[in-house]
């Protein structure tokens, strides 16, 4: 795999590596899709029929509100101020 | 006292008033405090908290009035939420989270006045299977402290082998409870995908995640899997189907019963230790009446590429709500609302779940889709229907669990490629949403324990705990060196 690629790749995940963290990824990252393109020996087509055909409305639970979880115990494993998540300013 | 009691004989010891709930939960607690230091199995000892839910318990057994784990002492994974309890997931990233509520198995462990112990350790966010990718706890075997202890319910199988806990839960993705079990001479049971809800189980791969038990035997699986199975309003994937009663088949009848044997699951890369003491275990059954059937899955040699692509696409959509802002690990950098997303990810997770999510990312990247992900998942329905077509002529698979036994500390973790390809056999089942259990066989020579997997078909629990249940009792299990 290229190193362009892995920058690719961590840009997609919001991820930071230093240089030499990259030179590992790809050396990893070249190995593990080496393994990976085992896949390629094998013709097979995914059908999506297969999978959905048998998934039943009726099954899914009724689209209605439910009691959830009071405000300040969602805010408590966070930095909050006014019953609100605190982020970096995002607007001027 | 001895420790190294099964749920049942707790259960007779308590209801009997041979020793009180009280009691119980302090040896554990003492003996938890005594080794380990050494072992690292527990990330959090939740002392005061399991003294207060033994006295409850107590209450009930008192009334005449036990369920089968009242006031049995539990070790639970550290992904699973505990309401008010520290749930690390053995990372950085949520090093300080206390979850605002509880998973349903907790609901439902609490109900039956269970005592949790205390958290423990797994390989970080449940990608390994050694659990020396834990920021925390690197977990020791209790057979030989200089090797693993298996993963990623490793804290799980360790505190349970070394009688640190009276059972514990931990949860399968790809042979994550089954592989510890087997490295620590215990059993593991991963229940169909859908039996048992997975409402706060941290997600790592949503289509594979299926919690369940470590425990001393068979038989206490299939208690422990009677208290937490069943629909649950908070989990769209967990099924309507009623919950059987799973010690119903204890001592099974093998005569007649037909087991598989596939051959590719006992050709090269496995240790010859291995395949003849699982071999040796299908003579057992043999002896018991049960016929061996030859049977094959060509798509054996497939089934790492397609689960761990499939698998590291989930996790990677998974993790991206680790952002910093909501809950986890928030980075003290100055900037804007993408660096501190960024930096807080790049601090909170470690090398593994990196890698995971890179994999994951690349599968799913437009141009690649089609080659990686698309093809994984028509490998994942190719293998079902082996699986299939397998059960049409047998009613149970007997696999090795792992391809060899614990392994030493350090010995691969700088391999990704070849922990990866140690998994061979046990993803098949996650990609097949199937149950399986792994119960110990043998030794080697070294007396390191070895598991041998009974595969069922879909929902057929029972089945396969009474099978296992039935080799347990002719076979005799060695406690661990600690």
């Amino acid at each position: 795999m290229e190193m362009d690629m892995v920058k690719y790749l961590a840009k997609l995940a919001k991820l930071s590596f230093t240089d030499e963290e990259l030179e590992k990824a790809v050396a990893d990252m070249t190995d593990i899709i080496d393994l990976m393109d085992t896949i390629k020996d094998i013709d097979v087509v995914y059908d999506a029929y297969k999978d959905n055909h048998n998934v039943y409305l009726a099954d899914l639970r009724k689209d209605e509100a439910m009691p959830s979880l009071p405000t300040e115990k969602l805010l408590a494993n966070a930095v909050n101020q006014e019953n609100c998540f605190v982020v970096p300013k995002v607007v001027e | 006292m001895s420790m190294d009691l099964t749920v049942k004989q707790l259960r007779d010891g308590l209801d009997s008033r041979e020793f009180s709930a009280r009691e119980i939960t302090q040896s554990y607690l003492d003996r938890i405090e005594k080794i380990d230091g050494q072992l690292e199995s527990y990330i959090t000892v939740t002392g005061e908290k399991a003294l207060a839910a033994a006295d409850k318990a107590q209450q009930r057994i008192d009334a005449g009035e036990s369920a089968p784990l009242t006031g049995i002492p539990m070790a639970i994974k550290d992904n699973i939420c505990t309401e008010g309890v520290l749930t690390t997931c053995a990372s950085r990233m949520l090093e300080n989270f206390v979850p605002p509520y509880n998973a349903t198995v907790m609901d439902r462990l609490e109900a039956q006045d269970t005592v949790l112990l205390g958290k423990v350790s797994m390989d970080e966010f449940a990608m390994g299977g050694s659990t020396q990718t834990s920021a925390f706890k690197k977990t020791k075997n209790p057979f030989d402290l200089t090797r693993v202890p298996g993963g990623s319910s490793g804290g799980s199988a360790a505190a349970v082998s070394a009688d640190l806990c009276g059972a514990a839960l931990g949860s399968d993705t790809g042979g994550s409870i089954r592989q510890p079990a087997s490295f620590c001479g215990v059993t593991g049971l991963k229940p169909t995908y859908g039996r048992v809800s997975r409402y706060g189980l941290v997600a790592f791969a949503s289509s594979f995640d299926q919690i369940g038990p470590i425990a001393r035997s068979a038989e206490d699986c299939g208690i422990i899997l009677n208290a937490i199975a069943g629909y649950d309003y908070h989990d769209g994937t967990a099924s309507k189907l009623p919950v059987e009663d799973y010690t119903a088949k204890l001592g099974m009848d093998m005569k007649g019963k037909k087991i598989a044997y596939v051959s590719e699951f006992f050709g090269e890369g496995v240790d010859d230790e291995v395949r003849n003491s699982v071999l040796a275990a299908i003579d057992s059954y043999k002896a018991m009446g049960a016929q061996v059937v030859e049977c094959s899955m060509p798509s054996l040699k497939y089934a790492i590429a397609a689960y761990y692509l499939i698998a590291s696409a989930e996790a990677s959509s998974n993790l991206a709500r680790y952002d910093g802002i909501k809950y986890g690990h928030r980075s003290e950098v100055e900037g804007s609302y993408n660096d501190l997303v960024i930096a807080s990810r790049s601090e909170g997770f470690g090398d593994e779940v990196k890698r995971r999510i890179l994999l994951g990312n690349y599968a799913l990247s437009s141009g690649y889709y089609d080659a990686y992900y698309g093809k994984a998942m028509g490998l994942r329905q190719r293998i079902r229907e082996e699986y299939a077509g397998i059960f049409e002529k047998c009613d149970l698979i007997i696999t090795p669990t792992a391809p060899s036994v614990a392994y030493g500390i350090n010995e691969n973790i700088h391999d990704p490629r070849k922990m990866y390809q140690a998994d061979f056999c046990t993803v098949t089942v996650n990609i097949a949403s199937l149950p399986a259990i792994s119960t110990t066989c043998g030794y080697n020579a070294d007396g390191m324990p070895i598991g041998m997997s009974i595969v069922g078909n879909m929902w057929k629990e029972a089945d396969i705990i009474g099978a296992a249940d039935a080799f347990e009792k002719t076979f005799v299990r060695r406690s661990a060196a600690l």
